[in-house]
């Protein structure tokens, strides 16, 4: 074949090639600092900022008396640009937050990356990677990321029966030493992929098989080379237990502006500035409700696609759409005590939130969109 | 004064506080100890607040827990009732507190 017919089966083949790995087009992201557009939006939209921050950092009573809605931080962006900002309670725009269980939603594009670097696959079996598994190797990949391992797990915080939570024995008791063996252990309720229950163990057993898959080839900082380093995220702490497993459950932390570099990671399928790191389809899953939620009597107020919330209606199980008040495509992370990343593909916005909300907020996630949506208008460029 | 109001607490705590009574090994006080130590340690080492921030946030319930940070090593120790302990120590930026 002559050197001019390579290349005109070369350039053939282009169009499929890129349109595998395409990016959205027109997609904006923040450079190493962000737009502060702030000012602009609050002259332009003085009310809207005004109700926005008075749902969001108005005290009720003591302190010490933990009541209602304590927000720490608060970032609204769209296009690279930030569009809100403030901070409550003694924190700042470089503090970390702790996340809690929006740790989980990273430990899930994690997943997407080791797919996409071909060393793991959604329906391996965990002990194809972690061979110490054994008894764990009727489930897979795909099974962790939509909470249905089947493990008969109690997910009871500290408003419950410490001896009765198997999260505070993972954190704090017989499992700190080593996370994902103790979650692996546990007796099973269901058949693996046939029951949804929301599990911080699955959480960490998904992140313990990433770690396996990645870290021969990558290394064991993955979580910042393959990931946190690629977005400009220079605040990521994720701990470990003491057989250096990563909490990926739990035990991550961001600063709020951090926090919306992941949102915006998202919001454009998995691609910072043209570059492709999850693969094509990954964020759609995700954004997806899992078979194993449409198949479960409903245990949760919002639905549940691959580490992450959606803003759904499922009506196989009788769940309304959870939050009326925003966009039906709005998806999002979420931790214990108000940990937010908020994700509204509609308006191109993102919104993180950190908090101390000790004591429950009705509805809090729905109220929060609400009031945020008004300044997805941006500014004029 | 230490031992009696640490006496009082003990009179004042539940049985399960000190006993296993549960689907876990831990009792209660095992387990308020770790957590004492390990968020008190990221609170201070990792979300860099001060140690009266760092109270209020691991405030736990039983509050029993005696808790000392070294700041030049970055440890936390907590106690309670002087049978159970906890430490946790801070190992970098990037993985931040781990109970010992």
């Amino acid at each position: 074949m002559s050197a001019r017919a390579l290349l005109a089966a070369a350039a053939a083949l282009l169009p499929s090639l890129t349109l595998a790995q395409a990016c959205p087009e027109g997609a904006l992201y923040p450079g190493s600092d962000w737009t502060d557009r702030t000012a602009e939006v609050r002259a332009a939209r003085p009310e809207a900022v005004q109700a926005l921050e008075a749902w969001a950092f108005t005290l009720t009573g003591k302190d010490e008396e933990r009541l209602g809605l304590r927000t720490d931080g608060l970032v609204v962006v769209q296009d690279g640009q930030i569009l809100y900002e403030n901070y409550g309670r003694g924190f700042t725009k470089d503090k970390r937050h702790l996340l809690w269980s929006t740790t989980k939603s990273i430990t899930g594009l994690l997943a997407g990356i080791a797919v996409k670097q071909g060393v793991l696959a959604v329906d391996d079996s965990l002990c194809k990677h972690r061979p110490d598994l054994s008894a764990a190797c009727d489930i897979t990949v795909r099974n962790l990321l939509e909470m249905a391992s089947g493990f008969d797990w109690a997910e009871v915080y500290e408003d419950g029966e410490y001896q009765q939570s198997s999260v505070l024995a993972m954190l704090y008791g017989q499992g700190r030493e080593a996370v994902v063996p103790f979650v692996a252990g546990h007796k099973r309720r269901a058949a693996p992929g046939t029951a949804f229950r929301y599990s911080t163990g699955d959480a960490h057993l998904l992140m313990g098989v990433v770690r396996a898959a990645l870290k021969p080839e990558f290394g064991d900082e993955y979580p910042w080379t393959l990931l946190m380093d690629k977005l400009g995220v220079r605040s990521f702490t994720l701990e470990r237990d003491a057989a250096l497993d990563f909490h990926g459950g739990s035990f991550g932390y961001l600063t709020p502006r951090d926090m919306a570099r992941v949102g915006t990671f998202m919001l454009h399928d998995g691609c910072w500035a043209g570059e492709r790191i999850l693969p094509e389809g990954w964020m759609a899953s995700t954004r997806t409700v899992n078979p194993a939620f449409k198949g479960t009597p409903k245990e949760e107020d919002t639905a549940y696609g691959w580490q992450t919330w959606l803003n759904r209606a499922v009506p196989e199980i009788g769940l309304e759409l959870p939050y009326p008040d925003a966009p039906g495509d709005t998806f999002f992370t979420a931790g214990h005590w108000g940990q937010y990343i908020i994700v509204v593909p509609s308006k191109r916005l993102v919104i993180a939130r950190t908090g101390d909300d000790r004591k429950s907020v009705p509805n809090k996630v729905n109220d929060l969109i609400k009031h945020a949506l008004p300044l997805a208008a941006g500014v004029a460029q | 004064m230490k031992t009696r109001i640490l006496l009082c607490c003990a009179a004042l705590l539940s049985a399960a506080a000190c006993s296993n009574s549960g689907r876990y090994e831990r009792n209660d006080l095992e387990l308020v100890t770790a957590y004492t130590a390990k968020d008190f340690c990221s609170c201070m080492f990792v979300m860099e607040r001060d140690e009266g921030y760092c109270r209020a946030w691991t405030k736990a319930n039983p509050q029993v827990a005696r808790i000392e940070v070294d700041t030049q090593h970055k440890l936390v120790r907590t106690s309670a009732l002087s049978l159970w302990s906890g430490a946790a120590r801070w190992k970098n930026e990037r993985e931040g507190c781990v109970n010992e």
